[in-house]
């Protein structure tokens, strides 16, 4: 148990930063206060060189999937870090500014940084599960915070209207995978995830998972959905994107998402995906497949058709997001493959790389709205939402422009972009699947993006800028680090495409796949009390009809 | 480690004669029960406290199974499971709370079909 303790240096790492910058985001001294950013920034790169160094525990079935998840966690909070800078307490550090007396309980900027890095840690630590209590409590402390940064991100009502949305089904996504997670333990008898496999591959070999516990997996499956923004649970995506900062809604876009997918991908390795031999293309057992079928399908076709109807470009981004996480769908259902297998054939690998591909160039979109700003019509300084505001960027900011141009275009899949190269594994993997159906479909749901990409990207770079009456023009932020951020973004979508970082994301995704029936020796992996708990099913206090649902499954 | 291997013995023995008919399937019915009436209630009801309280029954919901499941099991990581779901509840019970006040703040209600200022 100890030696687990040492593989989490990283996460330690940052909690520690954590706990500091909530206290010194406290301080009347303004000068101290301005510390919170960089030493979060530290914070992070600490933690990423500690990640890369820290030898992994690589016990489960996903051996490399944890150091992906802390490199990509820091890599891509550093960015996010740039791009939330101004977020929190700009009007009020500006009054305070003026003279007004620095009041610690009306600000904000503590809790901000101090929760962002929250978030980050339970997303490094969802990685790392071995375990459905940790699984849960990972994925509950990479919400949670996300619930109040959305609240304190604007002083709008807006804001306060979609941290609400956001709260509210975010509890629901969360009591439903909380239950999914309590009948997965009761039809295994074990949360241990190698320990739950072990037992399922056992159900598997003897006639079958039994009901309870599949009933778990879907409803597990549902519940996380929410966290991915996936179709039965993607109601609150445009309204929570639109209502908070840009800089929020990319993080929203990245941070439960990633949780959310490793988190799936961990559940769903439990069951494994069982082909008939170690060449052929595993699948699903039965109720999963068709689920995650219908989910991904419908979740591409919901996402971008809504998209098409929408004005406001934080909501076509949250729409999109919905979208990507149906095209994730497909590279998720079609499973690791064959042992040993490419990026193009392990779907696995394929998500976890489309993860960072997503992130980019979303990041990047949402940059440039967070470097924009314009008076609404309360007389209030916002930033830029509606696609006439973009209108002829070019000649005023070229370089947000195409900034702007080359991330949507990425989103959308272009050839020489990194949107692309995410792209096609996921292609590949769908057919090599076999799911020829759903690839078509993603074909065509690729088709429909591409008319409010490109719309976008024409509203950026291609028209000319119309005369706006005086009050209404575009002006620049005061937060030159969105810039960067915006930047970084629009060269990684060129830049990662050349360079090969996918290696990475294979490791990541590499899956120790396990036919013969119950390979790992439970005995070894599971928790003491339950080692050493007898198979004492007929002292247990169950009827007959208990007996007939759930089935003796202690495996061990 | 000691405590830990002998731990599971504690946990076996006859059911109490008080609850001596209530099976595995009894508890799984209520908390059955208690899912579809914390997602009920969430769906019908518009009333912001009311809504969070629903998905607080769904939490216990699933605090009632694994704690069956425990005893069925005859190990303690179901009961580990809800000492944790607890703190968790409770956690999200603040943040409910706070948030329910802001709102209550700008609007003086708590009827959530009045905060429907984002859509399309």
């Amino acid at each position: 148990m100890i030696e687990k303790i040492f593989t989490l240096w990283p996460e330690i790492t940052l909690f520690v930063f954590t706990c500091v910058v909530m206290i010194l985001g406290l301080s009347r001294s303004l000068s101290v206060r301005r510390l919170c950013a960089p030493l979060s920034a530290a914070a992070l790169a600490i933690a990423g060189v500690l990640a890369l160094t820290t030898t992994p525990d690589a016990k489960g079935a996903l051996p490399h999937l944890p150091l992906f998840v802390k490199v990509l966690t820091c890599a891509v909070g550093l960015v996010l870090l740039l791009q939330l800078a101004g977020t929190a307490d700009r009007g009020y550090e500006t009054r305070v500014a003026r003279g007004e007396a620095f009041d610690p309980l009306r600000s904000t900027r503590a809790e901000f940084y101090a929760f962002f890095l929250f978030s980050l840690t339970g997303l490094m630590l969802c990685g790392n599960a071995s375990d459905l209590i940790w699984l849960f409590l990972a994925l509950e402390l990479t919400s949670l915070p996300t619930y109040v940064m959305v609240a304190i991100s604007a002083d709008r009502n807006s804001a306060k209207e979609a941290a609400v949305k956001y709260f509210f089904l975010g509890a629901l996504g969360a009591a439903t995978f909380l239950y999914g997670f309590a009948l997965i333990y009761g039809g295994t008898g074990t949360t241990d995830l190698q320990g739950i496999h072990a037992a399922l591959s056992q159900q598997m070999a003897t006639g079958g998972i039994n009901s309870i516990a599949m009933a778990g997996l879907v409803l597990s499956v549902i519940g996380i959905a929410f966290k991915i923004a996936a179709v039965p649970m993607h109601f609150y995506t445009p309204d929570v994107y639109q209502g908070s900062s840009s800089g929020v809604a990319s993080m929203l876009a990245f941070v439960p998402k990633t949780a959310g997918f490793v988190a799936l991908i961990l559940v769903l390795a439990t069951v494994g995906w069982v082909s008939t031999s170690p060449a052929t293309h595993g699948q699903l057992p039965e109720p999963l497949h068709s689920l995650l079928w219908i989910m991904a399908a419908l979740t591409m076709t919901v996402g971008n058709v809504l998209a098409v109807m929408q004005n406001s470009i934080k909501r076509m981004l949250g729409y999109s997001s919905v979208a990507h996480s149906g095209y994730m769908l497909v590279a998720l259902l079609a499973g690791p493959g064959p042992e040993g297998a490419s990026l193009t054939r392990n779907g696995l690998s394929a998500v976890l790389f489309y993860l960072i591909v997503y992130a980019v160039a979303n990041l990047g979109c949402f940059a440039v709205l967070g470097c924009l700003e314009k008076t609404s019509s309360d007389g209030k300084s916002e930033e830029i939402d509606h696609i006439d505001d973009i209108r002829g960027l070019i000649s005023t900011r070229p370089l947000l422009a195409w900034v702007m141009a080359v991330c949507s275009l990425s989103l959308l899949g272009l050839p020489p972009l990194l949107g692309f190269m995410g792209k096609l594994p996921i292609f590949s993997t769908g057919l090599a699947a076999g799911e020829i159906v759903l690839v078509v479909i993603l074909g065509l749901n690729s088709a429909i993006a591409a008319y409010y990409y490109i719309r976008i990207a024409k509203n950026a770079i291609l028209e000319q800028s119309p005369v706006r009456p005086a009050g209404e023009e575009i002006r620049d932020a005061a937060v030159p680090a969105r810039q960067f951020a915006g930047i970084i973004a629009g060269l990684g979508t060129v830049v990662l495409a050349i360079i090969p970082i996918s290696s990475l994301a294979i490791d990541g995704g590499t899956f120790r796949h396990s036919r013969s029936g119950v390979t790992n020796s439970p005995a070894q992996t599971l928790p003491a009390p339950v080692g050493s708990a007898e198979p004492a099913t007929a002292d247990a206090p169950t009827g007959p009809v208990a007996d007939a649902t759930v089935p003796p499954t202690i495996a061990r | 480690m000691n405590l830990l291997s002998i731990a599971p013995t504690l946990a076996q023995g006859p059911m109490p004669t008080e609850m001596g008919g209530a099976t595995l399937f009894h508890y799984l019915l209520v908390s059955a029960i208690m899912f579809g009436l914390g997602l009920i209630g969430f769906v019908t009801r518009r009333n912001l406290i009311i809504m969070f309280l629903c998905t607080e029954l769904m939490f216990q919901a699933a605090g009632i199974a694994l704690i069956a499941f425990s005893r069925f099991h005859l190990n303690h990581t179901g009961e580990t499971f809800v000492i944790f779901v607890l703190t968790v509840a409770a956690a999200e019970a603040a943040l409910a709370l706070a948030l329910v006040v802001l709102l209550f703040r700008r609007k003086e209600t708590l009827d959530a079909s009045s905060w429907q200022d984002l859509k399309g």
